[in-house]
């Protein structure tokens, strides 16, 4: 199955990192400064072969036969061990963290590409490492010496695995519901550990065969500790405990080696079939059932959900990653497909042959494809945005950078969690539409791409949730200051893409956007802070998309402009057609997709409201 | 301790289209990549060189050797990040030498660092030569072994048996150290290398590594040494001489033919060829 598909494309990579993004201007920046371009190049050459080259080939087979759950174990899909392996052997799970815990530094502009090029090789594969490299960092920014030694570094260096616990059957979006308890375990105060009970679901590689131990990260209350988001703390609960507790941080050694471990009652109870993503394992875990299931508290008590929360930003891009490399690799099928499949006549009349042509040439697959194009680019631009905002929010040159980047970022992030997810599931379902017949056959791949697509709307916070958050926490909360701030932001990159050359009616289009939005905001701000509140938020989806729609058609709009530079440079046929294709796109979303911000919001505005009338007895 | 010189060249990128222009190939805008057979012979130093019980162990110094404008070496910078010890850069433009100018370069740097076993890949992807392994051997009076399917050391003896690649199957050969070996494909398939010390049954990852993120980190501290063709002796950038590359020519449409004896009238009368 290792056809020619390139997954991600080579040249959009070097057009985002360097025509787009700058990314060689991060290297400026003290924390990055022992990066180079070359090191960029180097490393993501070696993602892209082992997407390509070990991962893609493993897509289908996964899918076909995942993981299984033998005797309360999972037996993990053949060839993850391997895709792991590489995966840590690549770098991958400390690529962005600080040298201070064996990582590499790099910007997260830089690693969200490696993980662009693995996710569209094989989404599920790529869970394990991105999972552990979260659950890790969280024992990194939050957990006591001893928690790292044991923990963490071992996390880092691949040995021991690591997910994040915290749905359960009765609180998923809303966690303020968990009932899993943890009590303190009496003389064993000063380490933080902690009798766990409880049960969780869709736990993704909760469980696997190719290491000894996983740590969970998971949520619990205490008792006494007050009802609601308020009294949730987070345990570091591994499946296999040291059996000697903690290790000694001021061992030179510590976290190195083998040591003493034993089962820690943490148990498999449920194997959930689901419809993609089959390579990585959602499970039920059911802890403590012998009350013998200790876990140690990561960082303050009842700091649990703000501490998850502040890990956010980064799980949400991941997600945004993983939408824009699923709709890339369907994408790129579907113009191999166009091209090679032949059906119909063409409508030109100077076209001379009776011959049937490729699809390619016609008017209707090109919109489609088009439509594609447009999306998962965008995709990729609206991610590494983010991630860029990301790194400056994190290791920018001042405090003023820094706070400016982060409050962009935190309006961002919703927008880039569900844009690639809800339009890249959209991009998806085209390529599945351009492969006819074929498409809806398991033959085929897009049926499997349009499997996996669906999950990013759920996981990390469904779209709903990302609406709830985009209007009523990013935007109305600080009354409007970071908003105002990205507006700031885009109103001079307008003005860039003007000096750029880009066509007037496109920077005017977008223009408009920014008055349209920055108005809607202020109605339905207002309209929160009479009171109706859900008046405010009714269509919170709504205002999601139209923002959306506006923030995509800012990054069709940079692209743009580093298209017209590049042009200018070009001179050879072959990069010409790049940069026009480019300005093509953008012109598409601007002229095509972008009006339909005028009808959504006027349903803002208006506050449309027909689903609230509806009779509850007559749904 | 052991001392392997290993060469490696950029190319084009082979799964880009050529340009043409001017009777020569258009590289202005040419995406540079290892040579791919350059990367099995790195691998197979590296396989020679470990100790997969020890990682702090190395049976074997391993110096990576390119002629490459010294600006232009991120190929370099890529074989030590998989594990090269050292870098030796011969600053010159290696498609303006012929390859007898370019062996020449190769076997003085394998004398002056005084090594054990010099490793090639069998041919560069770009013009397939095939040449330069064999002219480097001859040059320094050792044993050759070309085409290398497997590569076993026996340290006690101090000597290879190779097996070859050749027309009708695998041919194996013992050649004393020092000695040159060129490997082919299957050299890096996980057991065919084996250095005596790990355990003959060990199964490496299938295929050459992958440059991981410490260790492109780590090459960067890496030592290399720039010299220019001067210093190694080599004034003359040689006899060959290449006149003019061209497109060849785009195939005419073919023809319908209504019978047998319309298809032989043809091709007696206007193709000729009966």
């Amino acid at each position: 199955m290792a056809g020619t598909n390139p997954l991600i494309r080579d040249r959009d990579v070097d057009f985002q990192l360097y025509e787009v993004h700058d990314a060689e201007q991060l290297c400026k920046l003290p924390h990055f400064a022992e990066h180079t371009r070359e090191i960029f190049d180097l490393w993501l050459r070696s993602a892209a072969k082992l997407a390509r080259e070990q991962f893609y080939p493993a897509f289908k087979p996964m899918d076909e036969k995942g993981a299984e759950l033998i005797d309360g174990r999972i037996k993990s899909p053949e060839g993850m061990a391997e895709l792991f392996d590489a995966a840590v052997d690549l770098g991958l799970i400390t690529a962005a963290r600080p040298e201070s815990v064996g990582g590499s530094q790099l910007p997260l502009t830089v690693s969200v590409v490696g993980y662009l090029y693995l996710m569209a090789g094989n989404s599920g594969a790529v869970g394990y490492p991105l999972l552990t490299a979260g659950a890790a960092h969280l024992i990194e920014s939050f957990g006591s010496e001893a928690l790292k030694a044991t923990f963490m570094k071992r996390m880092y260096a691949g040995e021991w695995v690591g997910t994040m616990s915290l749905t359960e059957p009765g609180a998923g979006s809303g966690l303020g519901d968990i009932t899993s308890t943890a009590t303190p375990i009496e003389g064993r105060e000063a380490e933080g550990a902690h009798h766990i009970r409880g049960s969780k679901i869709f736990i993704s590689g909760g469980d696997l065969d190719f290491r000894d131990n996983i740590v969970h990260l998971t949520l619990a209350r205490r008792p006494g500790d007050p009802p609601g988001v308020k009294g949730i703390s987070l345990f570091a609960v591994p499946r296999l405990r040291p059996s000697a507790g903690l290790e000694d941080p001021s061992n030179e050694d510590a976290g190195e080696g083998e040591i003493a471990v034993e089962f820690n009652d943490v148990h498999t109870s449920q194997l959930i079939h689901k419809i993609g993503w089959k390579g990585l394992p959602s499970l039920g875990l059911s802890y403590g059932e012998a009350d013998d299931c200790v876990g140690w508290i990561v960082g303050e008590p009842c700091r649990g959900l703000s501490y998850m929360f502040q890990m956010m930003n980064e799980a949400r891009i991941l997600v945004g990653a993983n939408g824009t490399a699923t709709a890339s690799a369907a994408y790129h099928q579907s113009v191999d497909y166009a091209r090679e499949r032949k059906q119909g006549r063409s409508l030109d009349p100077r076209q001379k042959t009776k011959e049937p042509i490729p699809i390619i040439e016609h008017p209707d697959v090109k919109r489609m494809l088009l439509r594609q194009k447009a999306i998962v680019e965008a995709s990729m631009c609206l991610v590494m945005t983010a991630s860029r905002y990301n790194d400056v929010a994190e290791h920018g040159a001042n405090e003023g950078d820094r706070k400016r980047a982060r409050m962009i970022l935190d309006i961002l992030t919703p927008i880039t969690k569900t844009f690639p997810a809800e339009r890249g599931f959209e991009s998806t379902s085209l390529a599945l539409q351009i492969h006819g017949g074929y498409g809806y056959s398991s033959e085929y791949l897009p049926e499997l791409w349009f499997r996996e697509q669906r999950l990013n709307s759920i996981h990390e916070g469904t779209t709903t949730i990302q609406g709830l958050d985009l209007l009523g926490r990013k935007v109305v909360a600080n009354m409007g200051q970071s908003l105002m701030v990205l507006m700031e932001e885009i109103r001079a990159d307008i003005e860039v893409a003007r000096k750029d050359g880009v066509d007037e009616a496109l920077c005017e289009a977008v223009k408009i956007e920014v008055a349209r939005v920055g108005g809607l905001t202020q109605v339905l701000g207002q309209r929160g802070m009479s009171g109706d509140v859900l008046g405010m938020m009714a269509h919170s989806h709504d205002y999601l998309c139209l923002f959306s729609n506006f923030i995509v058609a800012w990054q069709w709009l940079r692209m743009a402009g580093a298209a017209s530079r590049g042009l200018t440079e070009a001179h050879d046929p072959d990069s010409e057609a790049f940069y026009r294709a480019k300005l093509e796109a953008a012109r598409y979303w601007i002229r095509t997709e972008l009006p339909d911000n005028a009808r959504l919001a006027e349903l803002c505005e208006s506050n449309e409201d027909s689903y609230l009338k509806v009779p509850d007895s007559a749904w | 301790m052991t001392k392997i010189l290993v060469t490696v060249k950029r190319i084009p990128d082979p799964d880009e289209n050529l340009k043409f222009a001017n009777g020569g190939l258009d590289l202005s805008s040419v995406k540079w990549v290892p040579n791919a057979f350059d990367e099995y012979a790195v691998e197979t130093a590296l396989r020679l060189a470990e100790d997969v019980g020890s990682k702090k162990t190395k049976h074997a110094e391993i110096i990576v050797l390119s002629i490459c404008p010294a600006k232009q070496r991120q190929h370099m910078t890529q074989f030590l990040a998989m594990g090269g010890d050292r870098g030796v850069i011969v600053d010159a433009n290696d498609a303006d030498y012929d390859t007898a100018a370019i062996a020449k370069m190769i076997a003085k740097v394998a004398q002056d660092e005084g090594v054990d076993m010099v490793i090639t890949g069998k041919l560069s992807q770009d013009n397939e030569g095939n040449q330069v392994g064999q002219r480097v051997a001859a040059l320094l009076g050792w044993p050759q072994a070309c085409f290398a399917a497997e590569v076993d050391w026996d340290q006690g003896s101090n000597s290879l048996k190779v097996a070859r690649e050749v027309d009708d199957g695998v041919e194996t050969k013992q050649v004393p150290l020092p000695a040159l070996v060129t490997v082919d494909l299957r050299v890096v398939l996980p057991t065919s290398v084996r250095n005596g010390i790990n355990p003959a049954d060990h199964k490496f990852t299938d295929g050459p590594r992958l440059a991981s993120l410490r260790g492109i980190t780590m090459a960067k501290r890496k030592k290399v040494k720039t010299v220019t063709p001067a210093d190694l002796g080599v004034e003359s950038a040689g006899g060959e001489k290449t006149t003019t590359i061209n497109k060849p020519a785009a195939r005419a449409a073919g023809q319908m033919v209504g019978s047998v004896e319309e298809l032989v009238e043809k091709l007696a009368t206007e193709a000729k060829v009966l």
